[in-house]
């Protein structure tokens, strides 16, 4: 397996090809649900959906960010999946603690319960991954070779 | 719904996810058995979206329609999506990426059977 030098900034290869590919089904998921949601009960719960949907978001920029390594799309790679890692935290703690918060899951709703715990696992392995790749988000990002 | 044709694709994807499995064991690259592979187990979630789809129309035992067309409709994306990315760098990670969606497309299925079956679930 052609393994990326550490710090190439490549976060598209190699293991990376993966990752890519775990976000984008995420992506896809999210964005599918969250639309419906919105589409056809958004009063029910706009709180919920509106995470949904911010959600749905966060995977898509992380994906196409992960996907096309470069220095502002690896910036914003280091962002959305930072974000993501904090929204999981925040909302699973919340939903396990009130479960009458959101009357309807999302993908984050007890860590990610609904979708096997990956969404809360996810964002270690991006920033493992991103650090491994490309230093850190301060640092300077390598420009891709 | 669950019917032969899903059982058989939900073999067909486990199916799949090993023989790639086998494929990153030996390091060999993804090669034109394991496209025809990915090409039937297409064909067939194209079938059963075709038929889920009449399905609902003519008999919905009470299911929401939007989100099981969704569904059907959406599981489409995820093997044709995958096998680009997968081919897109010929290595044994782009073949282990196969594995993954060998892996997510029966719990897909599975998920379709759920709202058929439980109709608001």
């Amino acid at each position: 397996m052609p393994e990326p030098a550490e710090r190439s900034g490549r976060t598209d290869v190699g293991l990376g090809r993966i990752l890519v590919l775990v976000y984008g089904i995420f992506a896809l998921s999210a964005t599918g649900r969250s639309s419906v949601q919105l589409a056809q009960k958004a009063e029910e719960a706009p709180l919920a959906y509106g995470l949904s949907a911010f959600a749905a978001v966060l995977y898509i920029v992380a994906t196409w960010c992960l996907a096309k390594p470069g220095s502002t799309t690896t910036r914003l790679a280091w962002l959305a999946v930072g974000v993501e890692l904090v929204g999981v935290l925040v909302v699973g703690t919340l939903t396990v603690l009130d479960p009458e918060l959101f009357p309807d899951d999302t993908v984050w709703s007890g860590f990610g319960s609904g979708y096997g715990f990956v969404p809360v696992v996810l964002p270690f392995l991006g920033l493992a991954w991103l650090r491994r790749t490309t230093g850190s988000p301060f640092s300077g990002t390598p420009t891709p070779r | 719904m669950i019917d032969p044709l899903q059982t058989g694709l939900i073999a067909g994807s486990l199916l799949l996810a090993a023989l790639a499995a086998v494929y990153v064991a030996l390091d060999r690259l993804a090669d034109r058995l394991l496209l025809v592979v990915l090409a039937v187990l297409e064909l067939g979630l194209l079938v059963q979206a075709v038929a889920g789809t009449v399905q609902v129309a003519s008999d919905n035992p009470g299911v929401n329609a939007v989100v099981f067309v969704g569904y059907l409709l959406g599981a489409l994306l995820f093997l044709p999506a995958a096998t680009v990315w997968a081919l897109g760098e010929p290595s044994r990670a782009g073949t282990a990426a196969l594995i993954v969606v060998g892996l997510v497309v029966p719990v897909l299925i599975l998920r379709i059977e759920q709202i058929w079956t439980a109709p608001g679930a």
